[in-house]
């Protein structure tokens, strides 16, 4: 995803080894609790830059213990980058299990809708009670990262409320429309037809 | 003994065919340290619960009680005059007098119940300076930004020492971070301050600050939540959880 670009802007601030890395991403996304990439997953990612010419190998810094490999940028690499931060990035569609529960009421017929929106939003009111607590504790003046992060969450939460209210306001036209069914497309080979006459 | 009690709380406006029911036998209970929002639709009589339990008006059946003082057997001179010293009111639209200062404005509760001029400026200024105006006394509304006013409402509000705080969509004239400033000021006018406030507000964000929502509809509480777990002085919940709901029928 976004790491390989991440990795591609760390070092154009400056060449790193893979451990500064993991640690200068972490740092800046408001740390592991927030998103979390694991070792392996930056040197999979710096190999496959270097396998496609985007980072070469710098230097090699030697300390007391073992190796760290140092990368730098290529050229196109930088082109890379420019070409993410120029472009715009496609908003995360996840898929919506609260939308997946209710259809599923209403085909299963053994939950009422009317029950599931309200236990729903509900929930999302104790989120929202959560959240804005957490945000409020965080430190704006060194916190800013998780704040923004938080920022998101909260209006995301207010967004989901928002469509509550308005499923729960035609559920009725909902249910009285039928429900989706699946195409039945015929299957295997089409059925001969005798003619008897003749 | 609950601070505020409402009981079988309802407002008929009009009369026969053209009456309109804005509450309707509405049962609420709000503690000292208790924030509590009512959320709504337009028109679902939660203005109306609000000018009922302030005193801003009489119900047509059942009662309020303030500090164990039913408002049913009180003169309007009485109920002024509660009204004076144990309610505070904070509006959407701050409400502030444009040609007087911060001080100003703050004093005026205190002003208006006879207290000497002097007393009232101390205690503005001890309440300005707790909401964090302290280098704001000599502005004028005009000179605030819109946050600032309405701190200044809410210090106007606290002035007379009320048990009670009523809002009334306080953040719905403010940005994004102002309305967290002012959320966050009225939760700690119940916990740190240890008044009942209740607040009318159509913005979930703000509600989910309070201790409880109600919603109400058409008149009637349709729901109740409680949120968070606060164990710094949020009165008697009733042994209520997090996250506990009850759906009213009434």
């Amino acid at each position: 995803m976004s790491v390989r670009h991440a990795v591609l802007g760390l070092l154009a601030q400056r060449p790193r080894h893979g451990y500064e890395l993991r640690a200068a991403f972490q740092a800046l996304v408001g740390g592991e609790a927030n998103w979390d990439v694991k070792p392996a997953q930056i040197y999979t990612t710096l190999a496959r830059l270097e396998q496609g010419g985007l980072v070469v190998e710098d230097s090699v810094e030697q300390d007391t213990g073992p190796e760290k490999r140092i990368y730098a940028l290529t050229t196109p690499g930088r082109q890379a980058l420019q070409e993410w931060f120029a472009n715009g990035i496609e908003p995360e569609h996840q898929h919506d299990e609260f939308f997946l529960k209710l259809m599923i009421g209403l085909v299963s017929g053994v939950a009422d809708p009317y029950r599931l929106i309200h236990t729903q939003r509900m929930h999302l009111y104790q989120e929202l009670h959560d959240l804005t607590e957490h945000r409020s504790q965080a430190d704006p003046g060194r916190e800013l990262a998780n704040i923004l992060l938080f920022d998101k969450t909260i209006m995301h939460v207010e967004a989901d409320i928002r469509w509550l209210d308005m499923i729960e306001g035609r559920l009725d036209e909902i249910r009285r429309q039928p429900l989706p069914e699946p195409e039945v497309k015929p299957r295997g080979r089409p059925r001969k037809i005798w003619n008897l006459s003749g | 003994m609950s601070l505020i009690q409402a009981e079988n709380l309802t407002k008929v406006y009009g009369t026969g065919d053209t009456a309109v029911v804005a509450l309707d036998h509405v049962k609420l209970t709000v503690n000292p340290g208790e924030f509590i929002a009512v959320m709504g639709p337009s028109g679902c009589g939660k203005s109306t619960l609000l000018h009922l339990l302030g005193g801003l008006d009489r119900p047509s059946d059942g009662d309020v009680s303030i500090d164990g003082q039913p408002l049913a057997k009180m003169s309007d001179n009485a109920i002024s005059q509660l009204r004076r010293r144990k309610i505070g009111f904070v509006f959407q639209f701050f409400n502030l007098i444009p040609i007087l200062s911060s001080v100003e404005n703050a004093s005026l509760p205190l002003l208006l119940d006879g207290a000497n001029s002097a007393k009232a400026k101390q205690k503005a200024t001890e309440w300005l300076t707790k909401v964090g105006l302290e280098h704001r006394l000599a502005s004028r509304p005009d000179q605030l930004s819109a946050g600032q006013q309405q701190r200044v409402a809410i210090a106007r509000a606290l002035i007379t020492d009320p048990v009670l705080v009523l809002a009334d969509e306080p953040t719905g004239n403010l940005d994004t971070k102002s309305a967290d400033e002012i959320a966050g000021l009225l939760k700690q006018v119940a916990k740190t301050w240890g008044r009942a406030v209740l607040m009318v507000t159509h913005d979930p964000r703000i509600a989910a600050y309070a201790d409880r929502i109600v919603f109400l509809k058409d008149g009637r509480i349709v729901n109740e939540t409680y949120l968070g777990r606060d164990g710094n002085g949020a009165g008697d919940l009733e042994g209520h959880e997090a996250g506990q709901t009850r759906t009213v029928s009434q």
